[in-house]
C-alpha cells in the first residue's frame, strides 16, 4: 500500500521545491531589512562547492560537510555584507551580483581545484549514503515494504521537509522577536530607526549574514541531492530565479517567497504536457503577475483575511468538538 | 507558540497530502505495455531532450531524428515502438526530474537521451542504480558510459574524434608545433581542450602557449597576435561554432593562415555562413558526413529534408542511429524488459546504420570510425 504510493518522480520535485523553498527564505530575509541581495546564487555556489570538495577530497561526513559549506558563505556574507553598508536600492544590487558573477568566475578558474567549467561528479548522494548507513545496521528498507530508490527518495523529502519546516519556523519566531521589529523599522526608515536607538550596522550585516547562510546551506543540500555540480548552476539565472520567487510570491511576509518557490517549481512540471511550450505559459503568468499585483501575490492583506476565515471556521469547529467531549 | 505549531503540522500534513495525492493518478497507466504479444516487442522508450532554451536547435533535431526512425521502425513491423518525449530544458535538475517520471511513472523499458554531457552526469548515476537502459545521442564527454552498467552512447566521444582529426591533419601538414585556443568556461569546450592537450602530448606534438576566451567573448586579437608571433604549424581550437567562427575570421583577416582543427562544437555549417572564406582550412571529424556516397545516407537527408525542411545535422543523424540500435537490441532480447534490453545492448556490433559500422565497447561505449572532413571553397569535403 505505502510503496505503490511513494513515486520517486513526486519526491523527487517536492525535493526540488523544498530546496527552492529555503532559498526563497534566503532573499526574503536580506530583503526584510531592504536590502536587495543578489548575491544569493554566489552564497549557494560557495555551500555548495565547500561541502561537495570536503565530502569528496576528505571523506567527512555529509552533514560535517553541510555545515561548513553553511557556515562559509555566512562568513562570505559578513564579509560583502560590512563594505556595501552604504549601498541601497539598485547599487547594492549591482554589486552583489558582481560578487555572484566573481564567485562564478572564481569556480571556473580554479581548476585544480574545482575542476573549472567540468563540474564536480560523483558528490556523495544524500539518500543513497543514507541506505547505505541503515544497511549497515542491519535495517532492511523492504520491511517497510519499500524499494531501494524509494526509500532513498523518501529520506531525502522528509530530511528535507523537517529542515524547510524548521528553518521556515526560526524565521517566523525571530520577526516577532526584537531583531524581527528591529528589521521591520529599518526597512521602513533607516534614518527614523537609528535616531531611535536601533543599531543598523548590526542589524543589517545581521540580515545579510544570515541569508547568505540559509543560501549556502541550500547550495549544500542541492549539491548532495544532485550529486552533479558545476558552475553554470550558480550563476546570473540562478540569482534571477531566486529574485523571482520573491518577486512572484511577495517580499513581504515569509509565506510570499515560500508560495513563490512553491509554484514556480510545480508549473513547469505541471506543464510537462505541452512540453515546448511549457516556459512560455511560465513567462506569460510572470507578466500578467507583475501588471495585476506588483506587491506580489501574497502580502499582508491576503494573510489577515485567510486568518479570518480560517479563525472563524475554527469558531464553529471548536464548539462542536467541546460539545462532543 | 501552541498555535504555530499547529500551523506547522497543517503545513507538513497538506504538503504530505498533496505529494502523496499526486502519487495516486499515474500509476495504472503505464503498467499494461511493455507485454509482448503475438512475437512483436512491444515497448516504451523515454526520451530526455533539451526542447526549450537556449539549446533548443539540438533537441530539435535529436526528436526530428527519432520520429523519423520512429516512423520507419514501426512500419517495418518487427518491433512497435511507443516514444515518451520529456523536455529536460538544458538543465540537470529538470533532466533528472524527467528521467524519475520516465523511470518510475511511465515504466519505459529504456531511455533515449538526456542531450548534454552535464545532464547524462546526473540522470546517468540514477537510472544505473534503477536498472534502466539509457543511451546518449549527444553526449561527448569523457566517463559518461564509464558511470554504470546500464549507461551507453552512440555519440562519437571526443576522445576518438579529436586524436582521429589531429592524426590526420599531422601527416598532411607534417605539423611539429601547435598552439591550443580553447573557451575555458564551458563545459564542451574545456573538456574538449582536456582532449586535445593528452592527443597533442601522445603525439609528441610541442604545444607552443595555451590561450583561452570565453563564452560571448568578441575580440580575440590578444591571443590570436600572440599565435601569430610564435608560428605554430597548426592551431587547435576548442571552441563552439558561433564563437570558433569569430576566431578565424579575425585569425584571416591577421594572416594567420594555418589550418584549424576544432573539436566537436566546432562541427557545424554555421561556421561557413559567419566566416566565409575564413572558414577555409578547418578540420574537424565527425561520425556524419552527409555527402557520403551510400544509399542509406542519402535517403536519410532525402528524407528528412522533405519532412522538416532543412539538412540534418549530426545530432538528428546520431538519434536516427540510436532508435535504430535500441530497435535492434528489443527485437534480440525478444521481451520489453529492462535487465534484457541491457544485455541486448551490450551485445551490439557491427551494427550498420548511417554513421557507418557500428559497436559497444565492454564499457558501453562507442566504436567506429570518424570521418575527418575539411572545409574547402566553401563546403565541407572528406579530408584524406
Amino acid at each position: 500500500m505505502l510503496a505503490e504510493l511513494i513515486n520517486p518522480y513526486y519526491l523527487q520535485v517536492a525535493s526540488f521545491i523544498l530546496i527552492n523553498i529555503i532559498l526563497g527564505v534566503s532573499i526574503y530575509i536580506t530583503l526584510s531589512t531592504g536590502q536587495l541581495s543578489l548575491a544569493n546564487a554566489g552564497f549557494m555556489g560557495i555551500g555548495a562547492y565547500t561541502s561537495a570538495l570536503l565530502t569528496l577530497n576528505f571523506d567527512l561526513p555529509i552533514i560535517v560537510g553541510i555545515m561548513a559549506g553553511t557556515l562559509l558563505a555566512g562568513v562570505f556574507g559578513i564579509l560583502i555584507g560590512i563594505p556595501t553598508l552604504r549601498l541601497q536600492g539598485v547599487y547594492l544590487a549591482i554589486v552583489t551580483l558582481g560578487f555572484g558573477e566573481v564567485i562564478r568566475v572564481i569556480f571556473v578558474n580554479w581548476e585544480s581545484m574545482t575542476k573549472g567549467a567540468v563540474g564536480l561528479s560523483g558528490i556523495p548522494h544524500m539518500g543513497r549514503e543514507l541506505l547505505n548507513t541503515v544497511k549497515d545496521l542491519g535495517f532492511d528498507p523492504k520491511v517497510l515494504g519499500l524499494q531501494n530508490n524509494q526509500f532513498v527518495f523518501l529520506a531525502i523529502f522528509l530530511i528535507l521537509l523537517a529542515v524547510t519546516v524548521s528553518i521556515i519556523a526560526f524565521f517566523r519566531r525571530q520577526n516577532r522577536s526584537r531583531v524581527g521589529r528591529a528589521f521591520a523599522a529599518i526597512k521602513l526608515d533607516e534614518k527614523a530607526a537609528e535616531s531611535m536607538g536601533i543599531n543598523i550596522t548590526y542589524y543589517k550585516v545581521l540580515a545579510f549574514a544570515q541569508g547568505a547562510m540559509v543560501a549556502g546551506f541550500a547550495g549544500a543540500l542541492f549539491a548532495h541531492v544532485l550529486a552533479y555540480i558545476s558552475p553554470a548552476d550558480f550563476a546570473y539565472h540562478r540569482a534571477v530565479e531566486i529574485l523571482i520567487f520573491a518577486v512572484f510570491g511577495g517580499s513581504e511576509v515569509i509565506w510570499g517567497p515560500v508560495f513563490g518557490a512553491l509554484f514556480l517549481t510545480v508549473m513547469p512540471e505541471v506543464l510537462r504536457f505541452i512540453s515546448e511550450y511549457r516556459y512560455m505559459i511560465y513567462g506569460l503568468i510572470i507578466i500578467i503577475m507583475m501588471a495585476v499585483r506588483p506587491q506580489g501575490l501574497i502580502d499582508v492583506n491576503i494573510l489577515n483575511w485567510v486568518k479570518l476565515k480560517t479563525s472563524k471556521r475554527r469558531q464553529k469547529h471548536g464548539t462542536s468538538s467541546q460539545k462532543s467531549m | 507558540m501552541k498555535k504555530q505549531l499547529k500551523k506547522f503540522a497543517q503545513f507538513t500534513a497538506l504538503s504530505s497530502l498533496l505529494v502523496l495525492s499526486a502519487c495516486g493518478g499515474n500509476q495504472a497507466a503505464g503498467d499494461e505495455d511493455g507485454e509482448s504479444s503475438g512475437g512483436v516487442v512491444k515497448a516504451d522508450i523515454g526520451v530526455i531532450s533539451y526542447i526549450s532554451g537556449p539549446g533548443a536547435a539540438y533537441g530539435e533535431a535529436i526528436t526530428n531524428g527519432l520520429k523519423l526512425a520512429l516512423e520507419e521502425i514501426n512500419g517495418k513491423g518487427e518491433v512497435k515502438i511507443n516514444l515518451v518525449v520529456e523536455d529536460s530544458a538544458g538543465k540537470q535538475d529538470q533532466a533528472l526530474t524527467a528521467a524519475q517520471k520516465l523511470m518510475n511513472s511511465e515504466n519505459v523499458t529504456g531511455i533515449i537521451g538526456p542531450t548534454l554531457s552535464t545532464e547524462m552526469n546526473v540522470v546517468g548515476p540514477e537510472a544505473d542504480l534503477n536498472g534502466v537502459p539509457i543511451m546518449g545521442t549527444s553526449t561527448t564527454a569523457e566517463g559518461i558510459p564509464q558511470i554504470g552498467d546500464y549507461v551507453f552512447r552512440n555519440s562519437l566521444p571526443e576522445a576518438l574524434a579529436i586524436p582521429a582529426a589531429i592524426d590526420k591533419a599531422i601527416k598532411k601538414y607534417d605539423a611539429k608545433k601547435v598552439a591550443i585556443l580553447y573557451g575555458n568556461d564551458d563545459v564542451f569546450t574545456k573538456s574538449g581542450y582536456d582532449t586535445m592537450k593528452k592527443a597533442a602530448e601522445e603525439k609528441g606534438l610541442e604545444i607552443l602557449t595555451t590561450e583561452t576566451f570565453q563564452k560571448g567573448q568578441s575580440d580575440y586579437n590578444a591571443q590570436l597576435t600572440k599565435i601569430k608571433g610564435l608560428k605554430p604549424d597548426l592551431i587547435l581550437a576548442s571552441a563552439l561554432y558561433n564563437e570558433g567562427a569569430v576566431i578565424m575570421d579575425q585569425a584571416r583577416k591577421m594572416g594567420i593562415d594555418v589550418p584549424f582543427v576544432g573539436g566537436n562544437g566546432f562541427n557545424s555549417p554555421e561556421v561557413i555562413n559567419i566566416a566565409g572564406d575564413a572558414a577555409n582550412g578547418l578540420i574537424v571529424a565527425t561520425p556524419w558526413y552527409g555527402e557520403k556516397e551510400d544509399d542509406k545516407v542519402k535517403e536519410f537527408v532525402s528524407k528528412y529534408e522533405k519532412e522538416y525542411g532543412k539538412k540534418p545535422d549530426q545530432f538528428a543523424a546520431q538519434a536516427y542511429d540510436a532508435l535504430y540500435i535500441m530497435a535492434e537490441a528489443l527485437k534480440n532480447a525478444g521481451e520489453a524488459d529492462r535487465d534484457a534490453l541491457r544485455d541486448a545492448l551490450a551485445e551490439v556490433k557491427g551494427f550498420n546504420g548511417i554513421l557507418g559500422e557500428f559497436s559497444f565497447d565492454e564499457e558501453g561505449d562507442v566504436v567506429m570510425d570518424p570521418t575527418v572532413l575539411i572545409i574547402e571553397g566553401g563546403a565541407f569535403k572528406e579530408f584524406n
